[in-house]
């Protein structure tokens, strides 16, 4: 067989574009997986210190092992499955809940060039996956066949899909004002505009979605599916062992995600305003990962502190701030962008 | 609603008090205290562990009156005589309220509570102390200066001062 020279050259240029792909999500996965094990461990340490505690101090010196001594514990446990639960649907929710919030680490631009999946609807992608991730929050809380996990995946679901409204208007903002849903050009045009971040002209976008994003997450003060008081651990009361770890697993990165879409939409991604350039022009040589990074953190701190100082809301309360202050006060604000947008 | 009350909510102004104390908590010092490797200082005149004291020539000061098991209210003290001397005095410690009239009864200040309070055990039978392992926690831990400063501190024993106290109205002779 004859193969044509230019053949050969699309499959090799594919076969290498494919070998960059891997490798570069070898590496999101494992800094991903890393990342949520000492996530675990730096909101321990922050909560405990907000509480004048010292949180984990045994294992390792300041307990830096601690993360590495729960995961083993976690992979050894039992698996059990109650007696009456959907035993197909049971096993499979963890992986769709998990699945559904990994999958975003895909289009998350870290860097001006990394990024898994340049694709031009990232940001639709990135809220489109959250809708899955509740699917998964929904069929755990039913297959289980036990009240606590029923009443916490309904309150989930609930709740998800209500802050998910405000959350998308809150974003359309930002839309707006990059005229592009592609993750890479909202933080190009970012660096392109007059105040360098998004988050001082739309910064009731940023309140918005802030409070969103933490009732998005299932996160203290909007974390009633998992209310320890009220419903044991909400959805994910029935499992054990490593099936708990992934829904944990799922929990941290969809953390991770939404801090990432608050620094690239909000804070300027691996940028910095130029005006911090233009006074201290030798911050230009520091990679932008660090930028990026530094932001991520800096949110997720946020959601620590929020989870040590405020305590959970009634779930009356939960719904009213939902519909009745973030979406129209959402609304408004995408007025407010579209006509100072039309007008400018 | 008035004005102030509206922008207190908008602002989130009592959360983000909220959120200014635990930050500048997280920069305070934790009140932790690792304990097997750090101890927090025992209290003076902590009630412990029971212990029966000697005198100096090492002899139990115990003479089996039976006072201290009298007025236990957990009556876990159990003192047995025969021919004239103290055959067993038993404290059953797990019963034992550590509330101290057995040491304030005692007219003779021979039964005290040390300071130890770390003798967790597996068996029960560690804690049914017998007259040798009660001379013996003296020996462990009321023995020498700092011993006998916590016990006459403290346990200021009965034995001392036998007699009526000043104010009380009795016949103290003529005159």
């Amino acid at each position: 067989m004859n193969i044509d020279p230019k053949t050969v050259d699309i499959l090799i240029k594919f076969g290498i574009n494919l070998l960059i792909i891997l490798i570069q999500i070898v590496i999101v996965l494992g800094i991903a997986l890393l990342h949520v094990a000492y996530a675990t461990y730096f909101e321990r340490k922050v909560i405990g210190h907000m509480q004048v505690r010292l949180g984990p101090m045994r294992v390792g010196p300041h307990g830096l092992l601690q993360p590495i001594a729960d995961g083993v514990k976690l992979f050894f446990k039992e698996d059990i499955l109650p007696a009456k639960a959907d035993k197909a649907v049971f096993y499979l929710a963890p992986v769709i809940f998990m699945a559904a919030s990994m999958i975003n680490l895909s289009v998350i631009p870290y860097t001006a060039s990394f990024v898994i999946a340049k694709i031009n609807v990232g940001l639709l992608f990135i809220l489109a996956m959250a809708g899955m991730g509740v699917y998964g929050i929904f069929i755990s809380g039913w297959a289980s066949n036990s009240k606590y996990a029923f009443i916490g995946g309904l309150r989930s679901s609930a709740q998800v899909i209500s802050y998910e409204i405000a959350m998308g208007l809150s974003l359309a903002g930002v839309m707006i004002m990059a005229g592009s849903v592609n993750l890479s050009e909202i933080v190009k045009a970012q660096a392109n505009s007059v105040f360098g971040i998004f988050a001082i002209p739309q910064i009731i976008g940023f309140v918005v979605f802030t409070i969103a994003a933490v009732a998005e997450t299932n996160r203290t003060p909007f974390d009633l599916p998992e209310a320890e008081s009220e419903l044991v651990a909400g959805y994910f009361t029935e499992y054990s062992g490593f099936r708990f770890a992934l829904f944990f697993l799922g929990e941290y990165i969809a953390m991770l995600i939404m801090s990432s879409i608050a620094a690239v939409c909000y804070l300027g991604g691996w940028t910095i305003p130029w005006y911090i350039l233009k006074v201290l022009p030798f911050l230009s040589y520091v990679p932008g990962i660090f930028w990026f990074l530094m932001k991520v953190y800096a949110f997720i701190f946020f959601y620590y502190w929020i989870r040590a100082t405020v305590p959970r809301y009634r779930y009356d309360q939960l719904m009213a701030i939902g519909w009745k202050i973030l979406i129209p006060v959402a609304l408004a604000n995408l007025l407010l962008t579209g006509l100072a947008k039309l007008l400018l | 609603m008035t004005a102030k009350e509206l922008v207190n909510k908008i602002f989130f102004v009592e959360i983000l008090k909220g959120m200014a104390l635990t930050l500048s908590r997280m920069f305070s010092h934790a009140v932790t205290i690792q304990y097997p490797t750090e101890r927090r200082p025992i209290a003076p005149g902590f009630r412990g562990q029971h212990a029966l004291a000697k005198n100096p020539e090492g002899k139990a000061k115990c003479v089996g009156c039976g006072l201290c098991a009298t007025i236990c209210p957990s009556q876990c003290i159990q003192v047995i005589r025969e021919q004239g001397k103290v055959a067993r005095y038993e404290v059953d410690v797990l019963r034992c309220i550590f509330c101290g009239f057995c040491v304030e009864a005692c007219p003779y200040g021979a039964v005290v509570l040390t300071e130890n309070f770390e003798y967790s055990n597996y068996s029960k039978e560690a804690f049914y102390l017998t007259k040798d392992k009660l001379l013996s926690n003296w020996d462990k831990y009321m023995a020498g200066k700092k011993g006998e400063d916590y016990f006459k501190k403290f346990w200021h024993p009965m034995s001392d001062d036998l007699g009526t106290p000043q104010g009380q109205a009795v016949f103290r002779g003529r005159k």
